[in-house]
């Protein structure tokens, strides 16, 4: 513990030397260009920060961010330059004395001259790109990730285009001239490099907050859900479209906000400042540093500016020298500032050939089990304590003629099945008879044909997987669908997110209600893993990709089972366990059951099934074949058939 | 001329266009159909193809706009462009995926098109450094034969164009339908796994994809210049997002789709420029992208994929 | 029946990542036989296929083939050698045609008498196949796609077959004739390694067997002696059992 503790404290330590010496910069190194590049590299950064949401935390490749930025550019541009002069109305009156525009005295009649405040703007063209973010995104919604990637590059030239094509808004080809410098307290920021660099050291400081108080909030698990695997987010109460949307919408206002400070600096915009090349330049600074790692887009961003305004120009100027020595002329012409573009593709490909996870991985290596805990005594949970868990409610579900066609296979047949509020019933048959497809149909992964399913009193036939999972119906997967990357806890986690209410402002305000929100969320995650004793318990923080087959089974049962569901659906959660553990787990089961939760679970261990199950129903080739109390259905000749053939029966009997 | 005549006209230069980029898409076609990668190098293999193009023909002697050679000997040179273009091209496209994409093959997420990017990225800068930023005046060795159909032209270049793109399409779908390694590269499209275990070295398969879409690109370079008259290292990205769009159109996957949506694209653009406005063709095909593949992603000639989740 | 190994498992580890499939893994397949690995779903079965197909390495211990090691060779290497498989749930080609898939089975060896009198062979075992040889095969029913794949495997004149699952996902009426029909390539001369969850059914065509459970061997013998022991019914034999 005091290992990890002085840890935090000498994180805490290096933030703030880092903040002293961006502070100080500008007073030791008194260099006006030196300066304008590092407010450059700092407003480069805050680019980096708002694709990593985008790319590293969603895994939505967005290769057209710097549409984005030329929206926020564009914005404030157009709302503080020359370029829109509408005729003086008295319309206009409440503008000018909210300070917003001013009468133009002109020829042939006053116009009007925008003067919205920077100050005003950055949050507004942050509003506005976030608008668009979300325009752009919603299409792109249900695309593959590949997909993404060509259809943001689209949006990324289409932006410029429409730039260079509406000279009455944007002066076209020409750009923006004049655009106004921002001013404080009556000071006006004007050319000078200093008041633009403590600006955008504040704003890459505020994002750097923002993205870290997202990453580590319900918002941030639900991105990392929806990146390492949509499906199993979905069916864990995600919303795909609004988590998706979001990463979108906060991305594009990063960069939107971003725009209006670089133009505002420049006091000039044109459709060249925001191509295909400056998106691709974010993209390399995330990939340096490191997809989903805050503090590593931020050093990458540093490092490409260092590289651009200082490294490359001297090595050119090393070389010059040399050449001179040596007398090789083109040697003493070379000019490496040129090869930058060239520099950052190698950067793209040794990144992902050498070193994936970048400069500064974000996933930390957690720490190993200690001697103690890898040799302790397994302890057997029991799920006593789960008090959470009593429901009132009604929790039958009934499931009418359900059929699911793929193709010419019919994978389920008009199947009827019902799970009393309070029972438990098992689902068994052959591989391939439709077990897992029924579970994905409940769940509303795969559409049905035809039938109906209700729950309780509702008709949840069509709606998606993350209501479903709202309305009390949780589950597992047969193959394990765990978010990889995460931690156990994080995983567990994922599983309550439908139950929990902070959003984006109190994920980066951590108000007091979101703070009890998630201390309460951690509780319970902790509550529901010590039902495996302490199996789990002492990896809370290891990454789900290093636990053993059995241990994930719990994971995936622990995450279900955060969500408080009515009824839970297990889909062979003793697959891959041996006897002992197969007898652990159904006892875990059964305490569940007596806790109140309803369970409907596919299993092939006949010990198991007729231990747990009130009902058996038996599926072969998407059919029902049978249904019954589990002694009466092992007698059915029919199930008999379908499980052992005709031939094979007659012989297996002979010989017994 | 007339309206009629307009039109005519444009869909020969329609026609013409769509044969390019029909080349390209095909190249993408491949790759994706295997792979399930999007291969942003393939944008600038063509253009470094288009180059490889130019220098063929001015180590022939073929250089400005005179025609020095015709007949057969202008054929012949020609033809040795063509297939220098693209063996060259076929041969750069095998080093990238050897050296840069093989290693990626099994890693999940966006590490393999993010090195797409940057090895296109790369083939671009070397380009301009190498060559310079302007355009490069391109070899017009075709005889100034045209002919008039009613109010329209056609010249020459454009039948060539029509042939050639013609021709090796037809190979290639020979290829695919009815060589040995046509159909293990089908097979491996279908089921890697059970085409692997059918003893398809995909290795071998990943390979050929990449050869022959890259020459199809080279070839398609080459047929750019022929037609524009110049090349540069810029001509990559508006072609190649042209060519993927055709691709995508047409059922990404899918070879007779790749050449129907590039006619596609072809004839949109040219249309669209005589009859809309040019500034605008990238907005139109865009938003052609946008909707195809929200409302039907499997393309025109594709079928709707199950879902791989 | 002469008593030759034709393939051997012995101390075979395998890994996805960090996670330990089969443990020590030993099979010893005598040419000629029916071997059926029977286990639950998650117990290491489909590994034991890739690591024989060579889709999966093992991280040590050795495979030996017709008694050389061919734990490095290449999948294609092992297919020309004579191992064929008939994988899970089929996986035909789905928009090539019948005949297609057959020639892929043949994939490794030159077109020619023998390829004719292969798919002469298959034909007959499988008169449907011929009927259907011209259509895609994604579009025949699951007991004709088995046939198929079957009949693919056949192509490549292997002396191992793999089956992975061969009765999933098939009607009664299909599961008897694919199993009768994979007697018959046994008595022609093929051996057989078959997957199996489906123990009752396995072990009636099956000479031996080995029980695979969280990918361990825990058990195996000959198929009569496994379908007599009470323990090993309750235990592994039964998703259903007779009584």
């Amino acid at each position: 513990m005091s290992i990890r503790l002085s840890a935090i404290t000498r994180g805490k330590v290096l933030i703030l030397l880092l903040a002293i010496a961006a502070v100080a910069f500008p007073l030791i190194h008194d260099n006006d260009a030196d300066i304008d590049s590092a407010a450059n590299a700092a407003a480069y950064a805050t680019l980096a920060l708002g694709l990593n949401i985008v790319v590293g935390f969603a895994g939505l490749l967005d290769l057209g961010y710097a549409a984005f930025f030329a929206i926020g550019a564009y914005a404030y541009g157009i709302l503080t330059s020359f370029q829109v002069m509408p005729h003086w109305s008295s319309f206009w009156g409440p503008f000018d004395w909210l300070d917003l525009v001013q009468r133009m005295p002109q020829p042939g009649g006053d116009v009007v001259h925008f003067t919205v405040s920077f100050w005003i703007m950055l949050p507004v063209s942050a509003l506005i790109a976030a608008f668009f973010g979300i325009l752009f995104g919603a299409p792109t919604l249900r695309l593959r990730g590949d997909y993404l990637a060509i259809v943001t590059l689209g949006f990324g030239e289409i932006v410029p285009i429409v730039v260079r094509n509406t000279d009455s808004l944007t002066n076209g080809a020409a750009g923006l001239n004049g655009i106004q410098a921002p001013s404080l307290f009556g000071f006006n920021f004007g050319v000078d490099a200093l008041p633009y660099y403590y600006v955008a050291i504040a704003m890459v400081a505020l994002l750097i907050f923002i993205s870290v108080r997202l990453r580590d909030s319900r918002i941030g698990r639900a991105w990392m859900a929806i990146r390492e695997d949509e499906t199993a987010a979905m069916a864990m109460g995600v919303d795909r479209t609004r988590t998706k949307l979001l990463a979108f919408a906060i991305g594009a206002a990063f960069a939107g906000a971003t725009g209006t400070f670089y133009v505002a600096k420049l006091q000039t915009a044109t459709p060249e400042m925001f191509g295909f090349p400056v998106s691709v330049m974010i993209l390399v600074m995330v990939v340096l540093g490191g997809m989903g790692s805050v503090w590593g887009v931020v050093l990458g961003a540093a490092i490409l500016q260092l590289l651009q305004s200082w490294w490359l120009p001297d090595l050119s100027s090393w070389l010059h020298i040399l050449g001179n020595g040596l007398n090789i002329i083109w040697l003493q012409q070379v000019d490496l500032t040129h090869a930058i573009e060239l520099i950052f593709g190698l950067i793209l490909v040794l990144m992902m050939l050498y070193r994936r996870e970048g400069l500064i991985p974000a996933t930390r290596k957690e720490p190993e089990l200690d001697v103690m805990q890898q040799h302790a005594q397994v302890e057997r949970g029991t799920a006593i304590a789960l008090s959470g868990l009593h429901h009132d409610g009604d929790a039958t579900l009934s499931v009418r003629g359900i059929t699911v066609r793929f193709g010419g296979l019919t994978a389920l047949n008009a199947v009827d099945l019902t799970v009393p509020s309070g029972g438990v019933v098992a689902v068994i048959g052959p591989n391939g008879s439709g077990k897992s497809t029924l579970f994905n149909t409940i769940t509303g992964l795969t559409p049905a044909d035809h039938g109906t399913i209700r729950f309780g009193d509702d008709d949840i036939t069509c709606l998606p997987p993350h209501i479903i999972l709202r309305r009390g119906i949780a589950r597992t997967f047969q193959n394990i669908r765990l978010f990889n990357t995460l931690s156990v806890l994080d995983n567990v986690l994922i599983g309550q997110h439908a139950r929990l209410r902070t959003g984006p402002l109190g994920a980066v305000l951590r108000l007091p209600a979101a703070r009890h929100e998630e201390a309460t969320a951690r509780a319970w995650a902790t509550e529901i893993v010590s039902i495996f004793g302490n199996r789990l318990l002492p990896r809370l923080t290891q990454t789900v990709s290093h636990l053993s087959y059995a241990n994930r089974r719990r994971v995936e049962i622990s995450r279900a089972l955060a969500s408080r569901p009515k009824l839970l659906l297990l889909d062979e959660p003793t697959a891959g366990m041996n006897p002992a553990e197969t007898l652990e787990l159904a006892e875990q089961i059964k305490a569940l059951h007596a806790l109140g939760v309803t369970i409907l679970l596919i299993e092939h261990k006949l010990d198991v099934v007729t231990r747990l199950a009130d009902t058996v129903i038996v599926l072969d080739h998407g059919e029902k074949i049978a249904e019954g109390p589990p002694d009466e259905v092992r007698r059915n000749e029919q199930v008999l058939r379908a499980y052992l053939g005709r031939g094979a029966l007659a012989r297996a009997t002979a010989d017994a | 001329m007339t309206a009629g005549g307009l039109l005519l006209q444009q869909l020969i230069n329609g026609l013409s266009l769509g044969a390019m980029y029909a080349l390209l898409a095909l190249g993408f076609t491949l790759v994706y159909g295997i792979l399930e990668l999007i291969n942003f190098a393939h944008f600038n293999v063509f253009m470094v193809g288009s180059f490889v193009g130019m220098w063929t023909l001015q180590a022939m002697g073929l250089k400005g706009q005179t025609v020095i050679l015709t007949g057969l000997p202008l054929a012949g040179a020609l033809l040795m462009a063509l297939i220098v273009t693209m063996v060259a091209s076929g041969a750069l496209g095998v080093a990238i995926e050897r050296l840069s994409l093989r290693p990626l093959r099994n890693v999940r997420g966006p590490a393999a098109m993010i090195t797409t990017i940057g090895v296109s990225y790369v083939l671009f800068n070397v380009v301009l450094l190498g060559v310079g930023a302007d355009a490069k005046n391109y070899p017009n060795p075709l005889p100034p034969v045209t002919w008039t159909l009613g109010d329209a032209v056609l010249r020459l270049r454009e039948a060539l164009i029509w042939i050639v793109a013609l021709l090796l399409m037809l190979a290639l779908q020979m290829f695919v339908q009815r060589s040995r390694l046509g159909k293990a590269m089908r097979a491996t499209a279908q089921d890697p796994e059970a085409a692997r275990m059918m003893g398809v070295e995909v290795d071998r398969v990943v390979v050929i994809a990449f050869f022959a879409g890259s020459a199809l690109a080279g070839a398609g370079g080459l047929i750019f210049g022929l037609y524009y008259n110049f090349t540069s290292f810029i001509i990559g990205f508006t072609a190649g997002l042209r060519a993927f769009t055709a691709a995508v159109l047409g059922g990404i996957g899918n070879v007779p789709g790749a050449m129907l949506g590039g006619v596609i694209i072809g004839l949109i653009e040219a249309m669209g420029s005589q009859f809309i406005a040019a500034a605008w063709t990238d907005v139109i095909i865009f938003s052609i992208l946008v909707l195809v593949l929200v409302f039907r992603p499997a393309g025109l000639l594709g079928r709707v994929a199950p879902n791989k989740s | 029946m002469p008593e030759i190994e034709l393939l051997q498992f012995r101390g075979v580890n395998t890994f996805y990542g960090d996670l330990h499939v089969l443990k020590d893994v030993d099979y010893t397949i005598m040419r000629g036989e029916i071997v059926s690995l029977l286990g639950g779903n998650a117990s290491g079965k489909s590994t034991t296929m890739k690591t024989i197909m060579g889709v999966v390495r093992p991280a040590n211990g050795s495979v030996t083939f017709d008694g050389q090691r061919i734990d490095t060779l290449s999948t294609a290497e092992r297919v020309r050698r004579g191992i064929a498989p008939v994988l899970e749930a089929r996986r035909l080609f789905p928009r090539m045609t019948v005949f297609e898939n057959l020639e892929m089975g043949a994939y490794t060896r030159k077109r020619g008498m023998e390829f004719d009198q292969d798919l002469d062979r298959v034909y007959q075992l499988f008169p449907r196949v011929k009927e259907r040889r011209n259509q895609l095969a994604g579009t025949l029913s699951g007991g004709e796609q088995q046939m198929v794949a079957i009949g693919r495997a056949l192509m490549a004149r292997p002396r191992l077959i793999c089956m992975d699952e061969p009765s999933m996902g098939l009607s009664p009426l299909y599961v008897e004739q694919v199993f009768e029909i994979i007697q018959q390539i046994n008595r022609q001369g093929t051996t057989i390694f078959m997957v199996e969850q489906n123990a009752n059914m396995a072990l009636a065509i099956a000479h031996r067997a080995y029980v695979l459970q969280t990918g361990r061997v825990v058990l195996s013998g000959t198929a009569k002696e496994l379908r007599r022991d009470k323990a090993i019914q309750e235990a592994y034999l039964g998703e259903m059992q007779v009584d």
